[in-house]
């Protein structure tokens, strides 16, 4: 079935947060902190890599200490523009300045079920609904793993693939990938789909999440998983979520430093590993509230939350953007709107190339189906807001204004006629019911969903396709789980 | 009662620019306008005001009440409008230097009903909820200066004055107007603005009262609203023009072209009051809407609603002039996820654009119903605009190299004193960060409603001093006799 042609933000507009002498700033620290502290790498494996290229490695305290020349040399390979490939040609996304891409949140773990109404553990079911509502919306680029499949154990995250491209025509990131073991089945079905491996870097159909531990730790699962996606050419982004007062410094620029230092350090070793291989920043630092340490994703002064994309493209590295993470547990709370309102307009501004992420609430954690319907309206009123002005003769309409002239009105002349079904693009605020009162935009949201699952339906995977990637998934829980 | 202090102003001050339009975009606008001013015209029905534009050298016919203005003329007139002024407030703390650095926002105004602060009832509004949001909006450090919220519509006869008299005594904040539309009314606001100044040199340097008038789109005048502008124009107290053209219906269905009629209709006005004073402190506002096709209604934030209220303070800047900005405006019924969903982008969008004033907080449905707590829940969503727009420190000691090297790898910050020192200087909601009896946090809303309600139980300003309240009663008295009370 066709879906609309996706819609990610496309602007002239760019503000610079960040002065150029406060990046170099930024990049010095972190660059100190690499040399002179350094990052403590659990595995083993990573350990050697780095060893074999000239860092300082300690076996025992397993810190791993780069020095500066090494970093910059490894950076130097980082493509700058990577592709991700989807399921469907026309749903690739290249990445490039002016466009930026938006995907869902991740990775839920509750769901209140859009049915019954109750809330309870995510499964596969879910994030395979979501990624058919997800394919349909114009909004959404590329597909996250919003919720985990929690009914499928260990090898949860090869069944979010298997859910993801079957409802999903467009680009798979999973935000769940851990272990090398795990990685090596994904892309193996990353080649299934794309058919040989030359394809599969040439459009790759999957990336991942790889989180750091703050401070300066990378697990080895995580890294492990990183290293086998960057080897087979599939995008890795880099994630550190440092918190003020906690896990980093109280100040911004410091808590900015320790992350910028872990996700850096994780580039590296991917480049040293596999030069040339396509890497994502990101940066999604918090807060810790001083009377409880809870983690704040939106206190009143967020202010530096779009500098990590900055800081990214000042190495030269495409950055994804954290946005949408309300607190709020709620559906449509003023909370759950206010604190996000501004951050598709902020991150698109900063020119973040992907974005995550619409569509969950309670700080990542609680799917609610129809929130995605509510946040994608933020994330259009955005999106008209960066779109180029037009101001040509047939905008202006002076000739319309004067055939008016004063006191008079435009709706008989033909120009109105041209343009007004092209004027108001109608928000999920401005719905019309039958009385010619507005609709409570909870309804609206809820009755698209419902019109989605009852109305689109994505191209299937080709039958062999599928059953290779069953296949897979059968061996893997055979290895696994006995 | 103990009198409180009024705590101080915090307005925005952006570290960070956006430009929308190119100057070729800008320079098209304006061409525009001036052919429309030119070949066009505006239709304005006060005789008075069509006599200044003719003895200033526009075209007048005064059958039909239209005038055309050569561009010449409208870039003479222009030319005498200052970019920058103060506006005055009871208190000169609070005075308002618009320098183009301070983005300085203002309530909403001008309600018509109200969900009352014990019933929780909707009724019509009255001149104490004129009095009791002016005390709000004097605790508030986001508002800058008063709009008198709500019409005193038990007192129809003069409510714009007794509107005055209820903002006067309730806040030290500058007030503006936006229900003066008679030229005799307008003398009786300057006499009240004369007793809060003291002197009339005292009005003229630091006016405490402005005034705002509507256009009537497309490109007419309204009798009443110019007469009582160029009364407070000839005083000196700030009078701007504000278009509320509406795309589809009353402007042209392309954003462009709705944008420069609605610049036109401005421009024609402002220039009225320079040729008449020249150098009065004047600014220019444009809240655009959107028609909804099927019901004919102005909507003000349709998802392409947001950046013409942007593109507005663009062409203001343009011509040199200050901007009253739209910010906040929500088609929302209640206070909850649609106000907040509409009201945040278009605040940041003014500020990153240099806005000089903007209104308005506080209202709901279009702008005509208040909420008590709505005013406290804006309120917190212009502090995280503010402080977004502040800008971050990069110095070492932000940057905090030597901590985090004395932490190192598996650590944590907690015991820090840079940790201690910091953490303080954090800013963090006063409605969606209070912890909750059982965990968790309170509901945002709760909180806004319980911080309305402490307000007016405890933050009493400075009253006027009873000489001034004396004089504020022989005012509203003469002018009940002129109007009548009912």
């Amino acid at each position: 079935m066709e879906h609309p042609p996706i819609e990610p933000i496309v602007t002239p507009y760019r503000m610079r947060f960040l002065s150029q002498t406060q990046l170099d700033d930024l990049q010095a620290a972190t660059l100190s902190v690499l040399e002179a502290v350094g990052v403590q790498f659990y595995s083993e494996r990573a350990r050697t890599i780095f060893a074999e290229h000239g860092a300082d490695v300690n076996h025992e305290t397993q810190i791993v200490k780069i020095p500066r020349d090494l970093v910059r040399k490894a950076m130097s390979t980082v493509p700058r523009y990577p592709v991700l490939g989807a399921r469907d040609p026309g749903l690739d996304l290249i990445t490039q300045d002016g466009v930026t891409y938006f995907t869902s949140d991740g990775c839920g773990h509750q769901t209140v079920d859009f049915f019954t109404g109750e809330t309870r553990a995510s499964t596969k079911a879910d994030l395979a609904m979501m990624a058919r509502i997800e394919d349909y919306l114009p909004s959404i680029s590329f597909f996250w793993t919003i919720v985990s499949a929690q009914d499928c154990g260990y090898t949860a995250p090869l069944h979010e693939i298997e859910a993801a491209w079957q409802n999903c025509s467009k680009h798979y990131q999973s935000v769940t990938m851990m272990g090398a073991d795990r990685a090596r089945y994904a892309v193996e079905m990353a080649t299934v789909l794309r058919g040989n491996s030359a394809e599969v870097r040439r459009r790759p159909p999957l990336s991942m999440i790889c989180c750091t531990i703050a401070p300066l730790i990378q697990d080895q699962d995580a890294i492990e998983s990183a290293l086998v996606f960057a080897e087979a050419g599939l995008p890795v982004v880099f994630m550190s979520m440092p918190t003020l007062g906690t896990t980093a410094p109280a100040t911004y620029a410091g808590a900015l430093t320790v992350g910028d230092t872990e996700v850096i350090s994780a580039v590296v070793l991917m480049q040293l590993a596999s030069p040339g291989a396509p890497v994502f920043h990101s940066l999604l630092h918090a807060w810790a509230d001083p009377r409880t340490a809870a983690y704040v994703g939106y206190p009143l002064d967020s202010r530096a939350r779009y500098a990590p994309v900055e800081i990214a493209h000042n190495w030269g590295i495409p950055a994804l953007g954290g946005a949408f993470g309300t607190e709020s547990p709620e559906l449509d709370s003023w909370q759950s709107a206010a604190e996000i309102a501004t951050d598709p307009l902020l991150v698109a501004l900063a020119g973040a190339e992907i974005v995550t992420g619409i569509g969950l609430r309670d700080t990542y954690t609680l799917l609610y189906p129809e929130a995605i319907i509510l946040d994608a309206d933020i994330y259009q009123r955005a999106r008209y807001s960066l779109m180029e002005m037009q101001v040509s003769p047939e905008e202006l309409a002076v000739e319309v204004i004067a055939a008016v002239g004063p006191a008079g009105h435009y709706l008989k002349q033909k120009h109105t006629r041209t343009h007004m079904r092209n004027a108001l693009v109608r928000a999920v605020t401005h719905q019309l019911n039958d009385d010619g009162k507005y609709r409570n935009p909870r309804q609206v949201a809820r009755d698209q969903v419902t019109w989605i699952l009852e109305n689109h339906q994505p191209n299937p995977l080709e039958a062999s396709v599928q059953n290779e990637l069953t296949r897979i998934i059968q061996a893997a829980t055979r290895e696994f789980q006995g | 009662m103990t009198v409180s202090e009024t705590p101080e102003l915090q307005p925005i001050v952006p570290s960070y620019r956006l430009r929308i339009l190119t100057d070729q975009q800008l320079d098209d606008f304006q061409s525009a306008s001036l052919e429309i001013l030119q070949e066009i015209g505006i239709h304005c029905p006060s005789e008075k005001a069509l006599k200044i534009y003719r003895n200033h050298g526009a075209e007048v016919d005064s059958e039909t009440q239209i005038v055309k203005l050569p561009p010449q003329v409208v870039l003479d007139a222009m030319s005498h409008a200052p970019r920058y002024y103060t506006m005055g407030a009871r208190s000169p703390e609070y005075d308002l230097v618009l320098d183009g650095n301070h983005f300085y926002c203002s309530t909403d105004g001008c309600g018509t009903e109200v969900i009352d602060f014990n019933s929780r009832q909707r009724r019509t509004s009255t001149k104490h909820d004129v009095a009791l949001m002016a005390r709000m909006a004097d605790y508030l450090s986001s508002i800058g200066f008063y709009w008198p919220m709500v019409s005193a519509q038990d007192y129809p006869a003069i409510a714009p004055l007794h509107e005055l008299e209820a903002s006067f005594n309730n806040t030290v904040k500058h007030i503006q107007t936006e229900t003066v539309m008679d030229e005799r009314m307008a003398r009786y606001a300057v006499e009240m603005a004369t007793i809060i100044a003291g002197d009339e040199v005292s009005r003229r340097e630091r006016p405490p009262l402005s005034s705002l008038v509507c256009t009537i789109a497309p490109l007419a005048q309204d009798k009443g609203g110019m007469e009582s502008a160029l009364v407070f124009a000839e005083a000196g107290l700030p009078v701007g023009f504000m278009s509320m053209a509406n795309v589809g219906s009353t402007g042209p269905a392309t954003i462009a072209g709705t944008l420069v009629a609605a610049d036109a209709e401005i421009v024609a006005a402002m220039v009225l009051i320079q040729m008449a004073f020249p150098g009065a402190p004047t600014y220019h506002s444009m809240m655009p809407g959107i028609m909804h096709p099927r019901t004919g209604g102005y909507l003000a934030t349709a998802w392409e609603g947001e950046l013409p209220y942007a593109i507005g303070v663009e062409l203001a800047h343009r011509w040199d002039v200050p901007t009253l900005a739209g910010v906040f405006a929500t088609d929302a019924m209640v206070p909850g996820w649609q106000s907040a969903a509409e009201a945040a982008a278009y605040l940041l969008l003014c500020a990153l654009v240099g806005a000089d004033t903007g209104a308005g907080l506080g209202l709901v449905e279009s702008c005509t119903l208040l909420y008590p707590e709505s005013l406290v829940l804006d309120t917190d969503i212009y502090h995280q605009i503010r402080v977004e727009a502040r800008g971050i420190d990069t110095s070492r000691n932000a940057m905090a190299l030597d901590v985090i090297k004395a932490v190192g790898p598996r650590g944590h910050f907690l015991r820090h004193k840079h940790t201690r020192e910091h953490m303080r200087k954090l800013e963090f909601s006063d409605l969606s960060a209070q912890p909750g009896p059982a965990g968790g946090y309170q509901d945002p809303v709760e909180v806004a409603r319980e911080k309305a309600a402490w307000i007016l139980e405890n933050h009493h300003p400075q009253p006027l001093m009873e000489a001034q309240q004396v004089e504020f009663r022989r005012v509203i008295d003469a002018a009940s006799r002129e109007f009548g009370t009912l």
